[in-house]
């Protein structure tokens, strides 16, 4: 956290300190002058007061100034704030080894649910394109903020085949992209890259641009053969967190189809949001003054305050 | 009524006391000394007063006849009166103040030959053998720091036997295990005590949020609701009672010392 007015913020500790001090010699003060009790020990025992209260209701009071104290500060905080108008790529993997079934029914059908979950679950105005890419990267759908139509665009995924070129796709990706703004790519592949531009050096440029990559590893570590070929369908894990951790992204594993649209569904809800620097003074202010009238009330309805 | 009266009514609740049950259950003890309350007549033996001799009836009996006379009616009243802080606290006057009336209407019990001490701590003041009114104004008039159980073993040593002993506490300092010494200062004196009442025994004038003060020191804040209230007054009652049982059962005469009236507080424990 950090202050607009640091100078403030320090003049208003100090008076609230001061505040605080006076206060505790008024009560003092006053205290000499309550009610006189032989044997506190037993009061004690015999009532059982309850010391809490007037406890719970100093901190609040604490609470309350210190939270004012902030607000004349201009506290600026980082905080979580749903993105508007991002823009994200889905790069969905179409090569000949999506084709296994080791993921059921296969790592493409699978793929593509992912996506259709990661899309519903992203915020409502979010610009969201489609990607596919084999041999050859292809833009399937461009940037769009009716989702209902980039769901629709699924179906016009080519089915497997071919090799896999991540670094086309990601390319393609980039020059799609807006020039600013929350940008980022979803990148779901078996991440065995044998065509294409380097997926290293792109990602690499992605992440001077601040376009973050989320790789989504899809496959099982024993792998599968690829139908209709005697090849085994593997997946290269090193490489897609290479991607992701060189752009600034994340990676994440799915070794099923559950887990593989739990993971786009947690991503289409972190990538809605944006962490970024806010200002809190409204915040302190309104949680100050609610504490302190709270505090006032909850004081006055025990019988003293504060 | 006159104030006179309850005085003349403790004066003659002690001198029957002399001769009251020392225990309960006990039979009453006639105590053989140097008064003037003729019993009965003896023949003599070596070693009795010749003044005591009956020489009419020795004549009659045609041997030395000594009369037997109880022992001498002059009382000494010894008062303990607990002047701690926590007897500072009151409703209205602190409770020290109802102790001292308490101990004034005591001593003002004394007749001329009567002997008034006040026991404080290691000290039984006044010393020497002044009697009547000038040992009771000096023992009203003596200070010095308190301790409840040093003056209760200082009692029980340093009075006479047969002495009327009144303390006045609130008890707080009485530790748990002091019975054998109470009964053994029944055995020996004639024992009453006023328990000072708490000042809120009819319930605490307090709710919702407070502060209390300690007469001994520390503070308190808490919170203070009904069951709290109900708690306390409850305690209060029970810790009265149980401990003017206690000292019943010791063989104490027990009393409450109200903060109103110390010197009715000493009349009703007298059952005045």
């Amino acid at each position: 956290m950090t202050f607009a007015h640091p100078l403030r913020f320090a003049l208003a500790v100090v008076v609230a300190a001061a505040f605080v001090l006076l206060y505790r010699r008024l009560v003092q003060r006053k205290t000499r002058q309550d009610l006189a009790y032989s044997n506190l020990d037993f009061f004690v025992a015999a009532a059982r007061p309850r010391r809490w209260v007037p406890q719970a209701l100093a901190i609040a009071w604490s609470v309350g100034l210190l939270a004012l104290a902030f607000a004349l500060g201009g506290p600026r905080i980082t905080a979580p704030v749903p993105v508007r108008d991002g823009a994200v790529f889905i790069c969905i993997d179409t090569s000949g080894s999506m084709s296994a079934g080791d993921v059921v029914p296969t790592r493409a059908a699978a793929a593509l649910e992912a996506a259709r979950a990661f899309i519903e679950e992203s915020t409502p105005g979010t610009r969201i394109g489609l990607i596919a890419f084999s041999s050859g990267a292809s833009l399937i759908e461009p940037l769009s903020r009716d989702h209902a139509r980039v769901v629709a665009a699924l179906s016009d995924v080519p089915p497997p085949g071919g090799a896999t070129a991540i670094g086309d796709a990601l390319r393609l990706a980039a020059s799609a992209l807006p020039a600013t703004g929350h940008r980022l790519v979803v990148l779901i592949t078996d991440g065995v890259n044998n065509m294409g531009v380097d997926p290293q050096q792109v990602s690499q440029w992605l992440g001077t641009q601040h376009i973050p990559i989320y790789t989504v590893g899809i496959g099982t570590t024993a792998g599968a053969l690829i139908p209709g070929s005697s090849d085994q369908a593997t997946i290269d894990e090193p490489a897609l967190r290479s991607y992701a951790d060189a752009s600034g992204g994340a990676y994440a594993r799915a070794e099923n189809a559950a887990q593989l649209r739990d993971a786009l569904a947690r991503l289409g809800r972190v990538t809605s949001f944006e962490r970024k620097r806010v200002d809190a003074t409204t915040g302190f202010t309104v949680a100050g003054i609610a504490l302190l009238i709270a505090t006032f009330f909850a004081g006055m309805g025990a019988g003293r305050f504060p | 009524m006159s104030r006179t009266s309850p005085s003349a009514g403790i004066r003659a609740a002690l001198l029957s006391g002399k001769r009251r049950p020392r225990t309960a259950g006990g039979s009453p003890t006639m105590r053989r000394g140097d008064g003037y309350e003729f019993v009965e007549l003896r023949a003599y033996v070596a070693g009795d007063d010749v003044r005591r001799i009956d020489w009419p009836a020795s004549a009659r009996a045609q041997e030395l006849q000594t009369r037997v006379i109880l022992e001498d009616v002059a009382l000494t009243l010894a008062g303990v009166l607990d002047d701690t802080p926590s007897m500072q606290v009151g409703r209205r006057r602190p409770l020290a103040r109802a102790g001292a009336e308490a101990l004034a209407a005591w001593y003002a019990v004394a007749a001329a030959d009567d002997r008034c001490v006040r026991v404080i701590g290691d000290a039984i003041h006044p010393r020497g053998a002044a009697r009547g009114r000038a040992s009771a104004a000096a023992a009203l008039g003596a200070s010095g720091r308190f301790d409840m159980m040093r003056s209760l073993n200082v009692a029980r040593v340093a009075l006479r036997p047969g002495a009327a002993l009144l303390v006045a506490s609130d008890c707080f300092d009485l530790s748990q295990d002091a019975d054998a010494l109470l009964l053994r200062l029944a055995r020996r004196c004639d024992c009453t005590l006023l328990l000072a009442r708490d000042p809120w025994y009819e319930g605490l004038p307090l709710s919702g949020l407070v502060r209390m003060r300690g007469a001994e020191g520390g503070t308190e804040r808490a919170y203070i609701g009904g069951a709290e209230r109900a708690r306390y007054t409850e305690a209060v009652r029970v810790r009265e009672e149980a401990l003017l049982k206690r000292f019943a059962s010791c063989g104490w005469r027990a009393g409450v010392l109200r903060e109103e009236d110390g010197a009715a507080s000493l009349a009703a424990a007298f059952g005045l």
